[in-house]
């Protein structure tokens, strides 16, 4: 798990730099990209529901960039326009516009590299997040239960299902092979389960079973499994 | 997963003799591919071959069952193809993890696309699809088109810089089958490392990558 939070903070890891080498000169607005980055690591311990303030604030902070960006860009063209036209008549710009052209020129630096940052927190979070998806898809199947529901967004949630699909028409091309169960080496055949829910008649690879509640069974592992995984049945172990 | 596979193997190797050789080499994939930190060749024959003799060993089993054989003699054959059974899904959803976690990266080298067998290499366009559609509604959308792409962090970046990619440098636990001779790790000038048959080495991936892709090498 450590190694899974390594790998997601590549995105995000050269945005350090930028930030604390501009931050000593120049401050431009807070970083709450770092903000979402710290959520990343909480999501790890639990799943935290989506950071929809702190995400839109970023949203917001980017677009001041973008304004910023647009001014300064403008600004720093004119200039140069003026110093075309200054050329052809063998005339230089002064020494104070020369400053201007150069501070145009580095803000507009530093609002791109603002940007690049807050587009490397932002992704890495989303990112991140959807690594935590599609394990999802992996360990309780097609459906989710509610406490999940309610913490994801709707894009999330159309990742959720599109992946699965993706996972299950994948299953169906290698003749239904199902890939979700068998998690762990089997070191036997059978297990012995307690129900936890009525589950009622059901067929099983080698018998039909009534699954009662309170009901303590032997079933074969790959049929147990996506019964404990829906919490519906717990390993006896001794 | 990762701490059950421990006790897996060693569970696998108590049983070595009796394994039939398609076993022993779908057990040879799985490891390799499980320790590699890269998706390596996908082996469709042995892929299908596996497929073949779980069936053949499930209808063997089924064949003692209505026989009214001993059960223990029953429930050891049923092992034996769970074991089986369990090395295949195994074998498959390593992969398939492995190209979820790094699905751009394995889409832009040509060298790891060309691993993916026909049905992983639908799974990954789907997947990369699905991937790039969430990641352009969440956040691309939002910002200004120069820093659209989700492989580049802006438009004037020279290379994709933005592509989770496996670290190719870490250590990896391996063993040779055969005498391998001095082998040179990499060009920092150190000594090279010796390869005797059956011993356990820690080596980083990088360096022996080569070895592993030709089966020189195994990793466990």
């Amino acid at each position: 798990m450590v190694f899974f939070a390594f790998e997601t903070l590549k995105f995000a890891s050269g945005c350090c730099l930028v930030a604390f080498s501009f931050r000593s000169s120049i401050i431009i607005g807070t970083s709450e990209g770092f903000k979402l980055i710290g959520f990343c690591h909480f999501c790890l311990h639990g799943f935290y529901g989506p950071q929809s303030d702190l995400f839109a604030q970023v949203i917001e902070e980017c677009n001041s960039h973008i304004l910023h960006l647009g001014s300064l860009i403008r600004k720093s063209e004119e200039l140069k326009k003026t110093e075309e036209l200054r050329k052809t008549n063998n005339q230089e710009l002064d020494e104070t516009e020369k400053k201007e052209l150069r501070a145009y020129s580095s803000g507009a630096l530093v609002h791109h590299f603002s940007l690049l940052r807050n587009k490397r927190c932002l992704m890495a979070y989303v990112y991140h997040r959807a690594e935590i998806i599609r394990n999802l898809v992996w360990t309780i199947g097609r459906v989710l239960p509610e406490e999940i529901e309610e913490k994801i967004s709707s894009a999330e949630k159309d990742y959720f299902k599109k992946h699965a699909a993706t996972l299950q028409s994948y299953m169906s091309e290698l003749d239904d092979l199902d890939l979700a169960v068998d998690m762990v080496p089997p070191k036997d055949p059978y297990i012995k389960v307690r129900v936890l829910e009525d589950i009622g008649n059901v067929v099983l690879s080698d018998h039909s079973a009534n699954l009662a509640r309170h009901a303590i069974v032997f079933l074969r592992r790959t049929d147990a499994e996506l019964y404990i995984a829906q919490g519906s049945m717990e390993e006896i172990t001794s | 997963m990762e701490s059950g596979s421990g006790d897996g193997s060693s569970a696998f190797t108590a049983t070595n003799d009796d394994l039939p050789m398609e076993a022993e080499l779908l057990k040879r994939a799985w490891r390799n591919e499980k320790a590699a930190p890269q998706i390596l060749q996908f082996d469709a024959d042995l892929v299908q071959r596996s497929r073949e003799l779980i069936k053949l060993m499930e209808e063997t089993v089924e064949d003692f069952r209505s026989n009214g054989d001993d059960p223990l003699t029953v429930s050891l054959y049923q092992m034996d193809v769970d074991r089986t059974h369990f090395l295949l899904r195994s074998y498959l959803r390593t992969r398939l993890q492995k190209i979820e976690k790094y699905m751009f990266h394995i889409q832009k080298t040509p060298e790891l696309w060309n691993r993916l067998s026909r049905q992983e290499k639908r799974f990954a366009e789907r997947c990369t699809g699905d991937m790039e559609q969430h990641l352009q509604q969440s956040v691309l959308s939002k910002l200004p088109s120069i820093y659209h792409s989700h492989l580049r962090q802006s438009s004037s970046s020279e290379e994709d810089d933005m592509v989770p990619e496996p670290q190719l440098n870490t250590y990896v636990i391996c063993r040779s089958k055969r005498y391998l001779g001095a082998f040179q790790l990499d060009d920092s000038g150190e000594d090279p490392v010796t390869i005797e048959a059956d011993d356990l080495y820690a080596l980083p991936y990088k360096s022996i990558k080569p070895l592993v892709e030709t089966g020189q090498i195994d990793l466990v």
